[in-house]
């Protein structure tokens, strides 16, 4: 017998008992369904984290200060990022302070982010305008009071693209807005999108005191080595910090891609485990056909001498049986996967991410329906097949 | 007439019940030629289930030779012996034995579907058995919307689709009234003047006196 004509027997079997089968199937439906949902939830987590993480810019360094003295001063300080723009490597140099404020627009306030920087910020950052303009060198060698606003903050301030050249409030002090960036979206753990960017020193005269600094970006050029940029970095800097060969460096340098390879990972690992737990009810949807497959095969004790009377080898029996809890896990699989895809989908437009799409994992699910069908079909079949013909016939 | 299509020589089956033997067939030689209608008669408990299982290839004799259209049987193994029946092979039973919720076509053509005959054939082979037995307008139902007599035609049209060369009907009419059981025994001597085999078992001497031959069963031996 061939395989059409197994699954045409197989087939007009299940048909005869649709409630049965449509019950069979639904434990496996319901595993392969959790197994594509959950790994595609996962997936999900983990492209979003990495498309976040790689719009914050793949060549960025950030340098923060390690040690923090007992006024709050540290040895970062703005004659360091100075220092590392002269570095051939280097592209770009933002130094940043950055100070929590209220900011007030006509009737509406919002918290947020000040961060003081310089007219290299969005290219280091990975920011461009969406209306007016960033900070000027010129805005920034005066420290003049102008904000340039991210797109989340105008919004809840209520600022549209034509109100650029208003005035708002920081903190009580008058600026005035010079341009509104273009948002870079994602949601979680900090939204890119909210802060007010304005000179370095106009945060510094009314914001901070001190002439420390709580960061440096810098954006590698783009043919340089970023191992290589980070050992000159460091080296400049425990020069300009005058530290001894036994001193711990007083500041760390931040890859962006390390960021990323720890991030995946840990999201990795969770689609793995979230898998895992959805492959257990799987198992239970096996474990399903099984019993039906033994229940099935005692019920058709009789059928099964007839078939053996008029000409079907054990092998023919197995193949029935096993044909048809293959057919069950299969089909109960596909409607598992669609099932699947669409809550996962679902999900992935709640959270408001791209829905990923990854056939290895549908493939998986499929193979892994397939598999269950076998290793739980294969026992009742072979109990099918070794019936005797006529204790078989006379079983009422 | 031809040459011996079923030789048994010297045949025991014996049953172990605990430590006892129990022998159901002792020791029984017979002969029948190809072409013959041999009533196999005997009350019960005489041993005739036991004869049909071997005759019909689902049993193996414990002690003497079994030999089927020239193959001895008791060498071959389990395939090969499904391999025998499917080919030489037609079943009657007494309670039809059809697959339940299969139409009478598939019933018919389910025999070729283990010879690998394809599906188109089948369907028309067992189109054809069952015009024979007219049957034609009965195609698509299923056991259960067909009469005793309808079910037992059936069971006939599947033995028959096959070309087997011997019929083996054990107890036909038993679940069947006088009038159907008639019409049966007159469709199994029309098949014997068509040329089949036929071996009918049955306990009811005046179903057995209708073949050509009879052998009366008896504590596992011929009777005379």
């Amino acid at each position: 017998m061939n395989v059409i004509e197994l699954l045409r027997l197989a087939l007009s079997r299940l048909r005869t008992q649709r409630l049965r089968a449509a019950l069979t199937m639904l434990g496996v439906i319901i595993g392969v369904a959790s197994v594509v949902a959950l790994v595609g939830v996962g997936q999900g987590t983990t492209s979003n984290i990495t498309n976040q993480l790689a719009s914050l810019g793949t060549n960025l360094l950030t340098i923060n200060p390690t040690t923090q003295n007992s006024d709050g001063s540290t040895t970062l300080k703005i004659g360091d990022a100075i220092a590392i723009a002269q570095l051939p490597s280097v592209a770009a140099v933002a130094p940043e302070l950055s100070a929590n404020q209220t900011v007030k627009y006509g009737t509406k306030t919002t918290d947020t982010t000040i961060i003081g920087t310089t007219a290299a910020y969005p290219s280091v950052r990975a920011y461009s305008v969406w209306q007016g303009t960033a900070l000027t060198d010129v805005s920034v060698d005066r420290s003049l009071r102008v904000a340039v606003l991210g797109k989340t903050t105008a919004d809840n301030l209520g600022l549209t693209s034509s109100d650029v050249g208003k005035q708002i409030s920081v903190g009580g002090i008058d600026f005035t807005v010079i341009g509104i960036l273009q948002p870079k979206g994602g949601s979680g753990f900090q939204d890119p999108d909210d802060q007010v960017v304005v000179p370095i020193g106009t945060v510094a005269k009314y914001f901070v005191g001190g002439d420390s600094i709580r960061s440096v970006g810098v954006s590698v050029a783009p043919d340089a080595d970023m191992t290589l940029t980070k050992a000159q970095i460091t080296e400049l800097l425990r020069q300009r910090h005058e530290l001894a060969a036994s001193d711990d460096d007083d500041f760390g340098i931040f890859d962006q891609t390390q960021l990323l390879a720890a991030a995946s990972s840990i999201s990795g690992t969770l689609t793995l485990l979230l898998g895992g737990i959805a492959s257990i009810s799987l198992v239970v949807g096996g474990i399903g056909i099984m019993n039906i497959m033994l229940v099935s095969v005692r019920e058709r004790t009789r059928e099964i001498g007839i078939r053996k009377a008029i000409g079907a080898r054990a092998g023919d029996i197995l193949a029935q049986f096993l044909v048809e809890a293959l057919t069950l896990s299969l089909l109960g699989g596909l409607m598992g996967v669609a099932l699947g895809l669409g809550v996962s989908a679902l999900i992935a437009r709640l959270a408001g991410w791209a829905f990923a799409f990854n056939p290895s994992t549908l493939l998986a699910a499929v193979l892994s329906s397939l598999i269950v069908g076998v290793v739980f079909g294969v026992w009742p079949a072979r109990q099918a097949a070794r019936l005797d013909p006529i204790t078989a016939l006379r079983y009422e | 007439m031809g040459g011996p299509l079923i030789e048994l020589e010297r045949v025991s089956r014996i049953y172990q019940m605990g430590h006892m033997d129990v022998p159901a067939l002792d020791d029984v030689s017979l002969s029948i030629r190809d072409g013959e209608f041999v009533a196999i008669a005997g009350p019960s408990g005489s041993g005739k289930s036991t004869m049909m299982n071997i005759l019909g290839c689902l049993d193996r004799p414990t002690l003497g030779v079994y030999r089927l259209a020239g193959t001895p049987v008791g060498e071959l193994d389990d395939d090969k012996l499904a391999k025998l029946r499917s080919r030489t092979i037609g079943f009657v039973f007494q309670s039809y034995n059809l697959l339940p919720r299969t139409s009478a076509i598939d019933n018919v053509a389910t025999p070729l579907l283990y010879q690998g005959v394809g599906r188109g054939e089948r369907q028309r082979r067992a189109r054809e058995a069952l015009e024979r037995l007219g049957l034609g307008d009965r195609a698509r139902h299923e056991p259960t919307e067909l009469s005793g007599g309808q079910q037992q035609r059936v069971a006939v049209a599947r033995a028959l689709v096959t070309e087997p060369a011997l019929i083996l009907a054990d107890e036909p009419t038993g679940n069947l009234d006088s009038h159907a059981g008639a019409e049966v025994i007159a469709l199994l001597r029309e098949l014997h003047r068509a040329g089949r085999t036929i071996v009918l078992i049955t306990h009811d001497a005046t179903i057995a006196s209708l073949a050509d031959r009879e052998i009366h069963l008896l504590d596992g031996r011929i009777a005379a």
